[in-house]
């Protein structure tokens, strides 16, 4: 009994203390407004921790970099090239207070997260003097709570592909895509249980006109007419056949095999699958284009892509600024471009001559990215996402009818907006 | 497990109050040390973490909730969820283990005959069981994707039943899946630990009964199973304790979707994915107490059996 109660303290001394030093230090976390980063006079070193560079984007970005700004020294910190678990390591060095890295490449959603976390430094001043280089759509994702805490580097948008050799002219409307998806050989997209599904959810709901957050965040309006269409949509979707029963197991790469084997008519995907199509034996046979309206709406898609943010934590976070302002130029974002086919985040490069003459697709993306939407913006979004898709799910099995599916999303979502 | 065994230890080393026992306390004590830093600490400072809540919303807020945790999980907001789970790690752990069971005893009497090349075949049986959970998760998994993998293509071209379903995809078959990658991979080690104690069987016994008659069945059944019950006791102990804590094989094959969630995924998602570090480890510390309640029931009843048994002999 004694050595029990002993222990009980030692464990709970123990774990006091850690808690404790977490709350001290405060004052790197985002208290530091007023002296935000502005990259003048940069110099030492800077590290950079963001997914594995599988293109070779960032190690250009630094090699370019580097002949501008001697003084100043960007090391790559590669984290693993999947999304989850590149955010499993962040937030563990976040939550750690680790100095290890001044710059953090970051998926669009996360913003909003690790802002609340006080992880993040404000990067409004970054942003500012050249506001207009962005497609403003991107800059949206860096935001919370009408501040800046993170720069748009990469961006991304889907694209709808479809067999020349079967459609002669790409439909207007996702019906029609549905109606002719169902005459040749399917629609394929990302259905399985996952933020893919979500994204695609999303895309429908925007494009009829709907939305998952009341503006101000506080309530849900996911249960509206335009939620229910767009969910009964892809549920009568796959009853009907215009969607293979398999598509709820697909992420991206399942899409992507079962479209370059011939299985599909139509294909949902990001703009990668572009290039590693035209090596496929489809290569002649497909082309993509932006998505079509749904319920009379405007055709809307989901941005994804790659923010970079000052750590809070940062050793140097005016080299941080520096070497943001730069890889969110014209000059990195062109040869990024170019080289590794990552949609850049600012116009500017989707007009240039080079670009244009090798991505033929480069003026259909920036049409796409322009009209993209941001997922649901809160500190809660993976509960909301989980939310989302889990209900998408099982209206899409046909676990749940459509309406009881969004009903349930509406509750679950609303349980995640009252998370502590 | 760990700490059953440790206190299952412990018992029986007291230190009786004779200078010896005392040398005994005093010379395990550096062990029980570090002991207790790497696995009290940790599991004390997640049943602390479970007693809190840590907000997602505001910079390092938190506060005491006592055991709503706890509450949350077993009746109050997430019960579905986590009862759900409960059922799926235990109908996971039942189906797997027997059949592993079945089959381990099976390999292990193929085995334990005398004929060419039975080392190498000790060997290769062992190949699944030395192959990282995580990877033979992809492998099925591209083994029965449903259009281009190999399993559908084979049933649709042999006209079996099935083809068209979605292996990891749908409710039941998805659960099925996951048993069978973890019957592949674990009924060889299985097979090695019965086969141990086949090993130990004296030869004679056997031709005692052939004398007397015994068919084989019989001496399988009168012979074999009694005097392997240490052994498939101690198999049984190992996988079923393992099993309910799978987590490897449901992430990498279907991330939880149709009926697949397991107590031990549930908990990684809350943690990591939500960042709900209260509710997880909540969730984490009534998996282990589960996981100790099993593990004291084998003890208890079957350890007891072992040992009634060993000093019979």
């Amino acid at each position: 009994m004694r050595l029990w109660s002993w222990l009980a303290v030692v464990a709970c001394a123990l774990a006091f203390g850690l808690v404790a030093c977490g709350d001290d230090d405060d004052d790197g976390g985002g208290g530091d407004a007023e002296k935000a980063p502005t990259g003048q006079g940069a110099k030492g070193n800077v590290n950079w921790c963001i997914g594995k560079d599988t293109s070779g984007a960032y190690g250009t970005a630094i090699e370019l970099f580097k002949k501008e700004n001697p003084n100043v020294t960007v090391k790559l910190v590669e984290l693993p090239e999947s999304t989850d678990e590149q955010r499993t390591q962040l937030v563990q060095r976040l939550d750690a207070e680790s100095e290890e890295c001044d710059v953090l490449g970051m998926d669009t959603i996360w913003t909003a997260e690790f802002a609340a976390q006080g992880w993040l430094q404000d990067t409004t001043d970054v942003i500012t003097p050249r506001e207009d280089d962005w497609i403003p759509s991107t800059l949206e994702t860096a935001k919370y709570e009408d501040k800046y805490y993170a720069v748009s580097y990469h961006t991304n948008a889907g694209f709808l592909y479809y067999r020349t050799d079967q459609v002669q002219q790409p439909p207007d409307t996702w019906e029609d895509v549905y109606k002719q998806a169902g005459a040749n050989d399917g629609i394929v997209y990302q259905g399985a249980r996952y933020e893919g599904l979500t994204v695609h959810f999303l895309e429908l709901l925007y494009s009829g006109g709907g939305k998952v957050l009341s503006d101000d965040g506080q309530s849900v309006e996911v249960d509206s007419p335009e939620g229910e269409a767009a969910l009964q949509f892809m549920a009568d979707g796959i009853k009907n056949g215009d969607a293979p029963k398999a598509v709820t197991t697909y992420m991206e790469e399942e899409s992507r095999r079962a479209f370059e084997s011939g299985n599909a008519t139509f294909m949902r995907n990001w703009p990668y699958a572009y290039a590693l199509g035209k090596e496929s034996k489809l290569a002649d046979k497909f082309d993509i284009t932006t998505f079509p309206s749904f319920e009379g709406g405007e055709p809307a898609s989901v941005l994804g892509g790659i923010n970079l943010a000052i750590s809070a934590f940062a050793k140097n976070p005016e080299g941080a600024a520096a070497f943001i302002d730069y890889a969110t130029g014209p000059e990195v974002q062109k040869t990024n471009f170019l080289e590794s086919a990552s949609p850049p985040a600012t116009a500017a490069p989707y007009e240039d001559p080079e670009v244009q003459k090798k991505y033929a697709f480069a003026s259909d993306l920036k049409k796409a990215v322009e009209q993209g939407q941001v997922r649901p913006v809160s500190p809660v979004y993976p509960q909301i996402t989980e939310a989302i898709y889990n209900n998408v799910f099982d209206a899409l099995q046909g676990n749940a009818e459509p309406k009881a599916a969004l009903g349930k999303m509406k509750s679950d979502i609303e349980k995640a907006l009252e998370t502590f | 497990m760990e700490a059953a065994s440790v206190a299952v230890r412990q018992k029986q080393k007291r230190p009786s109050g004779f200078s010896e026992g005392r040398l005994g306390a005093a010379m395990m004590a550096p062990s029980l040390i570090v002991m207790a830093l790497v696995a009290a600490f940790p599991i004390g400072y997640a049943i602390w973490l479970s007693l809190n809540e840590y907000s997602v919303r505001v910079e390092g807020l938190s506060r005491f909730v006592g055991f709503d945790n706890y509450a949350d999980e077993l009746w109050g907001a997430n019960k579905s969820e986590f009862w759900d789970a409960f059922k799926n790690t235990f109908i996971f752990t039942g189906i797997s283990v027997s059949i592993e069971l079945v089959l381990g005893i099976a390999f292990a009497l193929a085995m334990h005959q005398a004929f060419r090349g039975r080392a190498i075949l000790r060997a290769t049986v062992l190949v699944p069981w030395a192959v990282l959970t995580f990877g033979t998760g992809l492998l099925w998994r591209s083994i029965f994707e449903p259009n281009l993998g190999f399993w559908s293509s084979m049933l649709s071209a042999l006209g079996l039943p099935g083809a068209d379903a979605l292996w990891y995809g749908e409710d039941g078959y998805a659960m099925a899946t996951i048993i069978f990658a973890d019957v592949w991979k674990t009924a060889p080690f299985m097979a090695l630990l019965i086969l141990a104690g086949l090993q130990v069987i004296p030869e004679d016994v056997y031709d005692a009964a052939k004398v007397d008659g015994a068919t084989a069945w019989q001496r399988f059944t009168r012979i074999t199973l009694p005097l392997l019950r240490p052994a498939i006791l101690v198999a049984l102990l190992f996988r079923t304790l393992d099993a309910l804590r799978v987590f490897d094989l449901p992430f990498a094959l279907t991330r939880g979707s149709n009926g697949t969630t397991t107590l031990s995924l549930y908990s990684y998602n809350q943690l990591t994915s939500n960042r709900l570090i209260g509710e997880g480890s909540a969730i984490a510390v009534l998996t282990f107490v589960i996981v100790m309640i099993v593990s004291f029931l084998y003890i208890r009843f079957v350890g007891g059996n072992i040992r009634a048994m060993t000093e019979a002999e």
